[in-house]
């Protein structure tokens, strides 16, 4: 039943390596507890094979059997504790190791490779290879162990009695090879099945509102219906084999019981077996059988583990980012965009874009939906890689730095709010570097200290992901000051004031010129009017940069821009001062 | 009163039912199954009868044949043991086919009655519940329930069968070498009841731990920018190593306690060996059982104890399945609090009426309090006031997301909760602050939920489109409505969901249409296009518009201001601005 093993760089089998003291410690332990379990027929058939003499030898047998017993016990156990510390450390090593490498990686390769494919690779794949190393590798051993020294004995005994009986062997590895070749096909549809289901119940629940306000349960119910029946169909087929196996495997195995008892027992009535032997002879089959099957359902598990075991060296073995460069200075915070380009698949979301925002200037990013807004601030920051043009601080690609020491000096603040299962002082001073004045100026600027006043624990509430009622506008301040906690040089806002209201947007924005004065702001926004005095205003569309200037320069040069202002005009009597 | 929906994610009061309790909960789920349990109950007991007869045969054929030197003999009856093994083969296949159907077919049942459960219970639940806890729970146990079905429910009852029926035999042959030899099976038994609670504690620790893990995580992934932008990537590795080690901590002990069963259920099987060895060998010397007897009776103690280490390899994923059946029927108790009255009285005429409503989620406090006010037909509300007021609360309970706490909203002059789920969803518009796409088209998106547009082609979808002046808004989407939505869809920009999300709800022309800052990342050039859009829309269209930009709510018949758990009608323009400058913004 040897599988052709894969001929893909690393194998699992390499995986075992470093771990060669425990695999060794298993293996010899699997062999021992297995050589202890062919003893034990040979015993019996002694034991009855002595009956028609002396009874005295039956204390003997006594003791030697329960010391066998206690000795298969021992050495059992022993080699599955061995077993679970090696499979557990090779995934707790291989969860480390996939974690180092992302860990290295950019924002863009996990957006690209997106999180809930490296769950898998750190859950089910880990797990894959973890029933490898805990099943496999010693039922691999100690299966052909049994086989081949029960296959021995059984010559050793009698030749042709043991051919015989070895005859059905072909039968079941032919059997297994017809089903599971068919049935690792079907496992494959199936999980595919599974995942179709697992995507309907997570839309289900991610979309429950919308579902009932549209009173769609029903369409979902179809939806789910078609992935549940489709899983059923194939569970079904995949049955079929499996009813189909097991029988023929048994009745096999029951076919060299029969021709023990035909042969064997002619040999035996011609006295050239003893009765004690033929006892031994069906003790040694039942000994046979059951690593064959065995094997048979490992090459499943080795199978499973092989495809998990690629995914996950597709993983370890991604190309990193370039190493950041080594540059430890304090930026005094001119950024310089010129030509990004960042595209997607085959499309730009950001095209030849080009501007600089010198130190201790407001710029604002203002155009349509779609834009690519929010891409310009990712490239700034190097969360995304643009596949040409440069960005630069003070003159200096932004390549060039430590990146550590940059992200220590820019503050982003993203459209979505992502807040993490921790209090809310851990979730503001996210930045380890925070100490707990720029904790607290960063709370005041952002307007926070009523909202945290009111609550009863105060900054040691810990927020979590619903339930506990945060308004959208109370995320998204908590977002803002955790960039405020920086200290940052440079400040970007992605559509911050979207769920805040005017009155406390103006109160925040006066805050931050007041609190951090110097700091280089550029504020991606749909509103004009509070950034009409700013330094400088960007106008995106569709990836390109249409206009850039001052508002009164747009106003007179861009037809693009006049039209936003104009849509925004109609209100302009309620317009606050910024 | 509000209804507790919150699942119980504790390790304290795991059910302390038996197998079979828990085991009759899946009753319900056979209806229509009689006849094809029966049919496996038969061949079950056919093939375990086949499975059992051989032994007694072989042993006959040793005692009367080959000890005799009887080979015409020891023929004819190797001629029957070939025909039971026959009888084996077909019993054999019948019980796993149709056992196997049934397991099937109970798992379809069991994955419908959740869903259809998901579908039944309120947006109050799916609030309580951490959404990635309540995926990872309804995936991970069907997903266990499935291994169970699919593989140890047959191994299990066949195996029990063969345990019962090699134990009666084993008896009935001779009763006190039968009852010696099941004398180290009680006895592990005992210390299986013994250790057990140790062995599921220390399992149930472990599956917590790595749903820690899986944890930690999705939330470090789905937030991976904020953990690189922050410079916490020692943030993520610590958190992660903490996990991990706890993981590999839990694993071991759960690992050391549950691979006791193996070795010490093949310890009873070579204990009842010795026992009927030794037992047999005495009682053969005294002349009271033959030779062949006892050869066939090691035979039975071998059916009686394979089986049974064969359960002690399932053992695990029993308990598993079981746990996670413990977990699914948590749910599938659950029942919503939110019934349809029957029709009461129509009293009024305005469109929606809240009639001293109050409401507070589950141990809060009152987000509102006797709040009454009416919305006539064809009008336009705004809803202001500052973050964390009870904006998206009042429009919830508009659309009967949730029910007050006390009072009544009125629908049409009805009680809303009169109102089938047809009726009311066909009235009400909404569109969410957090809008959702499923994976699919734009086109698939839009057409969602929508019973006018379900059988309408695509032509006739774009003529509609068309007409109520939304394809304009189509040039937002790189190949338009064919635009496809990933799983993740961050290659959706957030403006653009939520312009799918407002053609979606403009095109059904509900009578009431409730905008949550449903355009607040839309840029104003598209949003005076979605005004134009909503002017559009039928004059009885009564519109309630949440958001934060003046200019959305500017063409408001009236605007309330919405704080402090009360709802208060600003008058004009300029006081409503004024209460926002001076309102309590941070309550």
């Amino acid at each position: 039943m040897a599988r052709p093993r894969q001929a893909s760089g690393s194998s699992l089998f390499g995986l075992l390596r470093p771990y060669w003291v425990w695999i060794s410690g298993l293996v010899a332990l699997t062999i021992a507890s297995n050589a202890l379990n062919l003893v034990g027929p040979q015993l019996i058939s002694g034991a009855i094979d002595g009956i028609d003499k002396a009874g005295s030898n039956l204390t003997l047998f006594v003791v030697q059997f329960s010391t066998l017993a206690a000795g298969i016990f021992v050495l059992t156990y022993l080699q599955s504790i061995v077993q679970t510390l090696a499979s557990e450390r090779v995934a707790r090593d291989l969860r480390t190791q996939l974690i180092a490498r992302i860990a290295e990686q950019d924002f863009a390769y996990v957006q690209k490779v997106t999180a809930s494919q490296l769950l898998t690779n750190l859950t089910s794949d880990v797990d894959a290879i973890k029933s490898f190393v805990s099943q496999a590798v010693s039922s691999i051993v100690s299966s052909l162990f049994l086989i081949i020294g029960a296959s021995v004995l059984l010559l050793l005994i009698d030749w042709q009695l043991a051919l015989a009986v070895l005859g059905v062997v072909p039968i079941i590895a032919g059997t297994f090879y017809f089903v599971l070749s068919r049935v690792r096909k079907l496992f494959r549809k199936s999980q595919e099945a599974i995942d179709w289901l697992n995507s309907v119940i997570n839309e289900s629940i991610l979309g429950s509102s919308l579902i009932r306000l549209l009173n769609s349960q029903a369409l979902e119910y179809d939806k789910f219906l078609a992935a549940n029946t489709q899983a059923k169909t194939i569970g079904m087929s995949i049955l079929r084999l499996f009813a189909a196996m097991i029988p023929i495997i048994t009745f096999a195995t029951n076919l060299a019981t029969l021709t023990i008892v035909v042969f064997g027992g002619h040999l035996v009535i011609s006295g050239t077996l003893t009765l004690g032997n033929f006892t031994a002879f069906n003790s040694y089959l039942s000994i046979l059988i059951f690593p064959i099957l065995i094997i048979g359902f490992m090459s499943n598990v080795v199978a499973q583990a092989t495809a998990s075991y690629d995914r996950i060296t597709t993983v370890l073995n991604a190309a990193v980012p370039a190493a950041t460069g080594s540059l430890v200075a304090d930026i005094r915070g001119t950024i310089a965009v010129e030509k990004l380009t960042v595209q997607y698949q085959d499309r730009a979301v950001l095209d030849g874009v080009s501007f600089t925002a010198n130190a201790g200037t407001r710029t604002a990013v203002i155009g349509p939906t779609a834009a690519g807004k929010t891409q310009l601030l990712y490239a700034i920051t190097g969360l995304i890689v643009p596949q040409s043009g440069r960005v630069s601080y003070d003159g200096v690609a932004l390549g060039e730095y430590d990146r550590q020491s940059l992200h220590q000096q820019v503050g982003l603040v993203f459209q979505d709010s992502a807040t993490f299962n921790l209090t809310l002082r851990e979730n503001i001073a996210f930045s380890n570097t925070v100490d707990d004045e720029s904790l607290k100026k960063a709370i005041a600027t952002a307007e926070l200290d009523d909202f945290i006043a009111a609550l009863p624990q105060g900054l040691d509430t810990v927020v979590s992901e619903r339930g506990t009622s945060l308004s959208g506008g109370q995320k998204q301040r908590i977002m803002l000051a955790r960039a405020l906690a920086l200290n940052p040089r440079v400040l970007l806002l992605d559509d911050f004031t979207a769920r805040v209201d005017a009155r406390t947007e103006a109160k925040i924005l006066g805050n931050v010129r007041q609190n951090y004065p110097g700091i280089t702001l550029i504020s991606v926004t749909q509103k004009i009017a509070p950034v009409e005095d700013y330094d400088q205003i960007v106008l995106l569309m569709e990836g390109t940069m249409l206009a850039s200037g001052t508002h009164a320069e747009l106003m007179a040069s861009s037809p693009e821009y006049m039209q936003i202002y104009a849509s925004q005009q109609s209100t302009n009597d309620y317009a606050l001062p910024a | 009163m509000i209804m507790r929906y919150r699942l119980n994610t504790t390790t304290a009061s795991q059910s302390k039912e038996s197998i079979w309790v828990a085991l009759r909960r899946l009753v319900p789920l056979m209806a229509g199954e009689g006849r094809s349990i029966a049919i496996a109950f038969g061949a079950i007991l056919v093939s375990s009868a086949a499975t059992l007869t051989a032994p007694l045969i072989i042993s006959h054929i040793v005692d009367r044949f080959i000890t005799t030197g009887d080979y015409a003999g020891l023929l004819t009856w190797s001629g029957l043991l070939l025909c039971v093994f026959l009888v084996g083969l077909a019993s054999g296949y019948t019980q796993t086919r149709t056992m196997g159907g049934v397991g099937r077919r109970i798992l379809f049942n069991l994955r419908n009655a959740i869903f259809v459960k998901l579908q039944d219970l309120p947006v109050a639940f799916f609030n309580q519940n951490r959404s990635g806890d309540l995926i990872s729970r309804i995936n991970n146990d069907t997903d266990k329930l499935n291994q169970f079905f699919s593989q140890a429910l047959m191994q299990f009852l066949g195996n029990a069968f063969l345990i019962v029926g090699a134990g009666i035999l084993l008896v009935a042959l001779d009763f006190r070498l039968g009852g010696a030899a099941l004398v180290p099976a009680a006895l592990v038994l005992i210390v299986t009841q013994l250790i057990g609670g140790w062995v599921k504690r220390a399992s149930y620790k472990s599956l917590q731990s790595l749903g820690g893990l899986s944890g930690e995580v999705q939330e470090s992934l789905a937030n991976f920018k904020v953990i690189v932008a922050f410079n916490r990537l020692d943030y993520f590795r610590d958190k992660f190593a903490r996990a991990n080690t706890a993981n590999y901590d839990a694993s071991i002990r759960a690992g050391v306690a549950s691979n006791l069963f193996i070795p010490l259920y093949g310890l009873a099987s070579n204990l009842g060996q010795l026992v009927v060895l030794a037992y047999g060998i005495m009682l053969v010397s005294q002349g009271q059982l033959t030779v062949g007897l006892l050869i066939g009776f090691l035979l039975y103690v071998n059916s009686f104890y394979t089986p049974l280490r064969q359960l002690a390899t399932i053992w695990a994923s029993l308990q598993l399945a079981l746990a996670g059946l413990d977990r699914i029927s948590e749910v599938l108790a659950l029942e919503t609090d939110m019934a349809i009255l029957d029709t009461t009285a129509v009293t009024g005429t305005a469109l929606l009426a809240f009639e001293n409503v109050s409401f507070h989620y589950p141990e809060g406090e009152n987000v509102l309090h006797d709040v009454s006010f009416a919305l006539e037909r064809g009008k336009t509300y705004a809803l202001i006031g500052p973050t964390g007021g009870g904006k998206s609360t009042t429009a919830s309970l508009m659309a009967r997301l949730y029910d007050p706490t006390g009072g009544t909203v009125q629908l049409d002059g009805r009680d809303i909760r009169s109102f089938t789920p047809q009726e009311r969803t066909a009235k009400i518009g909404f569109i969410l602050q957090e809008p959702f796409l499923f994976s699919g088209t734009v086109r698939d998106n839009i057409r969602y939920g929508n019973p006018a547009m379900a059988s309408v082609d695509d032509a006739a979808l774009s003529a509609q489109l068309d007409a109520a002046g939304l394809s304009d808004l189509l040039g937002h989407f790189r190949d338009g409505l064919d635009t496809t939505l990933t799983a993740g869809g961050d290659a959706m920009s957030l403006g653009q969901k939520q312009l799918v999300a407002f053609i979606r709800a403009a095109l059904r022309e509900p009578e009431l249409l409730i905008l949550d800052e449903a355009t607040a990342n839309i840029d104003t050039v598209t949003e005076q296009l979605l005004e134009t859009i909503l002017e559009h829309l039928p004059a009885t269209t009564t519109k309630v518009v949440i958001a934060h930009r003046l200019n959305t709510i500017k063409d408001a018949d009236e605007i309330f201001f919405i704080n402090g758990g009360t709802v208060t009608p600003a008058g004009s323009m300029q006081n409503a601005i004024e209460m926002l400058m001076h309102g309590d913004m941070t309550s």
